[in-house]
């Protein structure tokens, strides 16, 4: 059984921020978040901008899902990592990484990702992932 | 304005009724509520339900569970927000007493966790927080609360083992509690020992899936002539940030200390006056973040106070000494009206498990997610 619930319109809305990391700004209050609403939440202010987050980020946290339900069963371990990108804090996932070589603290860039197939429309789901920025031995 | 009582109450054992309907546990639960209450008439039928739309397949729910429960005519209102579901319903229900609209509402809370796979109601459970960004990633409930948990233990430096003394106090709360889906001990050690589900969480930091319903009769005091199990001093609620992460500080729970200050603001009672308290604690980070949100252990401090020995029934407040969401269950919809109806017993001295003798204030609890909203409800002994 395939839960459809994210629709393909709602894929084609949201193909900004999952295909690129845009925020908003408030022009008010100077506040970032992400992914754009319609008024700052922090302030309510209408007037923002949109700001495409570059970079690299630094991992806050990560958890490790094992037990992943329905469709994405298939995909675990999935992990999973708060990144601090200028500032603004996003909930990704991460990859290229096995488990034990998380650490909170390092350094991650997000990369484009092959996400899953969506197996009744036969649209195959890209998003941004994180992975850890590879350091050699010598520059640590 | 009018004085506002709980005046009825019915509660039904958390756990997998396989041959009930969602509508019979609901009938189950509004009829011990009306017996008790023994109102003659009803003007609302107000029914929280957060999962029935994709458990059961129903919408229109309150006008199908008047009619079935033969209450055909009464106001039929569903009211949904999430996991706080519960105490929305409750505050709804109030604000139609206190105003004069209404002079008697039943609340019925019902929601069915095991009609389907486990794997499917996970999935279902994920669409508490905010669709925008995690419809995308699929990867379940557990996973904010497994970001937020090795926050608070890198932050704090607690140990694993002494967030393991929360989930224990509950299951022994829950041990006496007949209405309870999980009644059984369990060592603290037991809980890093079980399943991992997101790590650092794991099944017994978790809540068990069951189905379950509880109602309250919410009443006019004047129209059931001083009866009632407890008086709702007030309701407060706030909306919060949709991700705890876009606070400056994503483990307190922004929108909890908002309802929180509105209802110091409108009563003057704070949290320390409270003796019985039924907490949210979906997971055992979320009852750490709860704990401090609202003052009563200090910043990174609450595992540790646990582990002394705070909370349990000695304690000003004891909390959740139904079992909590941990061991009583979380039948989603339902659990606010639990908490409120199992609170009003505790105040009517009619609570059946452990108890606090003489409670004269409780407060119930409730976060969905992790903060998009939360509300509290206030009781107060008659
Ligand atoms: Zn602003």
């Amino acid at each position: 059984m395939v839960v459809e619930d994210l629709s393909v319109p709602a894929f084609w809305r949201r193909r900004t921020s999952y295909y690129r990391l845009v925020a908003a700004r408030c022009k008010k209050c100077g506040k970032l978040h992400y992914p754009p609403g319609a008024a700052c939440p922090y302030c309510g202010s209408r007037e923002l901008e949109l700001i495409e987050l570059k970079g690299k980020g630094i991992l806050e946290s990560y958890s490790v899902i094992y037990s992943a339900p329905g469709e994405s069963r298939g995909r675990a371990p999935i992990i999973i990592g708060v990144i601090n990108m200028n500032g603004l804090r996003i909930v990704s996932e991460l990859t290229d990484v096995f488990p034990d070589e998380l650490k909170v603290g390092i350094e991650v860039e997000p990369v484009l990702r092959r996400m899953d197939e969506d197996s009744n429309k036969g649209i195959i789901r890209y998003a941004i992932k994180f992975r850890p920025i590879l350091v050699s031995k010598s520059e640590r | 304005m009018s004085d506002v009582v709980i005046s009825g109450t019915g509660i039904l054992k958390v756990g997998r009724h396989y041959s009930k309907s969602l509508k019979d546990l609901a009938a189950e639960a509004a009829f011990e509520a009306l017996d008790e209450s023994q109102v003659d008439s009803v003007d609302y039928v107000i029914v929280s339900s957060s999962l029935s739309y994709t458990e059961v397949g129903q919408l229109g729910l309150a006008g199908y569970i008047s009619s079935y429960i033969g209450l055909t005519g009464a106001r039929p209102l569903s009211v949904e927000d999430g996991e706080a579901s519960g105490l929305a319903a409750v505050e709804v229900a109030t604000s139609l007493v206190k105003s004069g609209l209404a002079d008697n509402v039943l609340v019925v809370g019902v929601d069915k966790l095991t009609e389907f796979t486990s794997g499917r109601v996970y999935e279902d459970l994920q669409k508490i927080y905010d669709s925008e960004v995690f419809l995308l990633h699929k990867v379940g409930h557990a996973g904010l609360a497994g970001l937020l948990m090795r926050m608070y233990m890198e932050k704090y430096k607690v140990s694993r083992e002494e967030l393991s003394y929360w989930p224990a106090l509950m299951h022994s709360h829950a041990k006496e509690n007949p209405h309870a889906m999980l009644r059984f001990a369990i060592d603290p050690s037991a809980v890093e020992k079980s399943l991992i589900i997101a790590d650092p969480i794991t099944l017994l930091d978790s809540f068990p899936l069951g189905d379950g319903a509880a109602a309250v009769v919410i009443s006019n005091e004047e129209v059931v002539k001083g009866k009632g199990l407890a008086k709702v001093k007030a309701c407060s609620s706030s909306s919060g940030l949709p991700n705890p992460f876009l606070q400056e500080d994503p483990l307190k729970i922004g929108s909890l200390i908002s309802a929180y200050q509105k209802l110091v603001e409108m009563t003057g009672i704070k949290a320390s006056d409270i003796d019985v308290m039924e907490i949210h604690d979906s997971f055992t980070i979320t009852a750490m973040m709860i704990l401090e949100s609202l003052g009563l252990s200090k910043e990174g401090k609450a595992a540790k106070d646990v582990a002394e020995g705070k909370y349990g029934k000695d304690s000003k407040p004891a909390v959740n000494l139904s079992g909590g969401l941990k061991a009583r269950g979380h039948p989603i919809g339902a659990t606010g009206v639990y908490m409120v109806a199992e609170l009003s017993r505790q105040l009517a001295g009619t609570f059946k498990g452990v108890s606090v003798p003489d409670a004269s204030r409780a407060l119930a609890v409730q976060v969905n997610g992790f903060g998009s909203s939360s509300r509290l409800v206030l009781l107060e002994r008659r």
